[in-house]
């Protein structure tokens, strides 16, 4: 799996990333108050925490890689770095290539348009052009099973149907690296079963795949190596089952 | 070669477009009455101050409510650009948690879709002008660069107040008073020249004031608005602009955790 030399498409390069967060609880919210409180000589050095401490992995191209951890252990602020809407504090974060993820599903749609017209919006929104994306409609239309109802507001779409839609969407950026949010709970059992093997699709068609969660079924399901973050720590880095063999044990050790 | 993600600039520029479409079109849904709607704003406007003024006042203007439309249209794209991009970070908080892109676009869109909205509204103004017998002239030429220095003031400021309201939430109702103000300071109900000599420095100060006065120059009396205040408004607007993109870089990627 290891490919030579520079550039390596769907690589994913985390290195010493340091991630600090001011308490927001502690932040001026309003102009109001910042004022207030420099009146009163306070708001100097808010508080701050780390959220993410010394992190660091490699994921080479065509891997699939997870990321597990119980919720508030800064797996989604991880990811916020991965997708580069967030910046890490110290440290770098190099993703090679095309990014999809699939935690965007539906951001952006407008619920007074159409299907079709939220369609190519989201595809901009995602990074495909306008040609790409007249390549892709009739199989984005078709994966949702949307045919009929395509040329509706998306208002109108019940909640299957609009999750349907957005997947399909995410599905059809085709990216180098694709990052799933387990939002694999989309649709019904069969639609599920769609999905689901469309992300085997991409990982027999070697793309890179980056899943986060908190459950470790579908993790051991998709995953080569997995790594545990556990409040802001990486616990464990290694084969899927090793580590989630300890993550388990972990999860019983706390609650039980 | 592609270092780091390769970002896809043709399909941001299409993002971009997109969103204006969408938001032009949303305002336009149920087309002429849409449209007809969108003007009611300045149409109303006209008629009170020109009841307010030009009846009980009886200022001694003349042709006092075209003067007031001319300057109205440029003041809404302004004002209306300013209240929708100074929200545009934290009206979009769900798609700049999820998804990466260049977040300018936001406020971009609020000073474009504005003025695709001025654009359409000039016709209609148009039709005034030729009702009282003013056809246009060559000094329309001059009207894209009027439009650029408002543009690029409009957005160097949007850029501003959008940083610091999705830091600060007040930011945006503070903005309602501050542009009732702006715009009395900014000669919209009155004509630049009944403004006396002692505060004729407001006009430098205020990059708006010489920018109505171009507009009203160029339609009104085709004349051409060169004049040393629109110099200093254009190089107003580019400071603004810069400043602009400058806080906005620097903040933008706290932007998903405070807002």
């Amino acid at each position: 799996m290891a490919v030579q030399g520079a550039p390596r498409i769907g690589s994913v390069a985390v290195t010493g990333v340091w991630k600090e967060y001011a308490l927001a609880s502690h932040r001026p919210r309003t102009l109001k108050e910042a004022l207030v409180g420099a009146l009163r000589g306070q708001g100097a050095e808010p508080p701050r925490s780390w959220a993410l401490k010394e992190i660091g992995f490699t994921i080479e191209p065509g891997e699939s890689f997870g990321i597990i951890g119980t919720n508030g252990s800064g797996k989604s602020t991880l990811l916020k770095l991965l997708t580069g809407i967030s910046k890490p504090t110290l440290g770098t974060v190099e993703v090679h290539g095309k990014v999809s993820a699939l935690l965007e599903l539906g951001a952006g749609f407008h619920p007074d348009f159409s299907g079709r017209e939220n369609t190519y919006l989201n595809g901009a929104i995602l990074g495909l052009t306008r040609k790409e994306m007249e390549e892709r409609y009739d199989s984005i239309v078709a994966f949702a099973e949307l045919a009929e109802h395509i040329d509706q507001p998306v208002k109108t779409y019940s909640s299957g149907m609009y999750m349907r839609l957005a997947f399909s969407i995410a599905v059809h950026v085709d990216p180098d690296v694709l990052i799933i949010d387990e939002v694999l709970a989309v649709g019904d059992a069969a639609f599920q079963k769609k999905c689901i093997d469309r992300i085997h699709g991409f990982r027999r068609d070697g793309r890179t795949i980056l899943f986060v969660s908190h459950s470790h079924g579908q993790v051991a399901q998709l995953c080569d190596r997995v790594a545990w973050i556990d409040r802001g720590v990486l616990r464990a880095l290694g084969p899927s089952r090793d580590v989630l063999s300890r993550y388990e044990a972990h999860i019983a050790g706390t609650e039980g | 070669m592609a270092l780091l993600s390769t970002h896809p600039w043709l399909a941001y520029r299409e993002m971009f477009l997109g969103l204006v479409e969408r938001e032009v079109r949303a305002r336009y849904r149920g087309s002429f009455l849409g449209f007809l709607w969108s003007l009611l704003n300045p149409l109303l406007l006209m008629g009170i101050y020109t009841l307010v003024f030009s009846v009980v006042m009886r200022i001694q203007v003349p042709n006092y409510a075209l003067m007031l439309f001319t300057g109205l249209l440029p003041w809404t794209w302004f004002s209306t650009s300013l209240t929708n991009g100074t929200a545009s970070i934290t009206a979009n908080a769900n798609l700049i948690k999820k998804v990466y892109f260049p977040l300018e676009i936001l406020p971009l869109v609020s000073v474009s879709t504005n003025w695709v909205n001025f654009l359409f509204s000039l016709p209609v103004l148009g039709v005034f002008l030729l009702a009282k017998g003013i056809a246009p002239g060559w000094a329309m030429l001059a009207l894209p660069v009027l439009m650029a220095v408002q543009f690029a003031l409009t957005f160097g400021v949007n850029l501003i107040l959008a940083t610091m309201n999705a830091f600060y939430k007040d930011v945006e109702q503070l903005l309602g008073p501050v542009l009732m103000a702006w715009f009395y300071v900014t000669p919209v109900v009155y004509p630049v020249s009944m403004i006396p000599g002692d505060y004729a420095w407001l006009t430098y100060v205020n990059p708006m004031a010489p920018l109505v006065v171009g507009y009203q120059d160029i339609l009104m009396r085709g004349a051409a608005p060169w004049s040393p205040g629109l110099f200093v408004a254009a190089l107003e607007a580019s400071a603004c602009l810069m400043l602009g993109l400058w806080v906005f870089r620097r903040r933008k990627f706290v932007f998903a955790e405070v807002i």
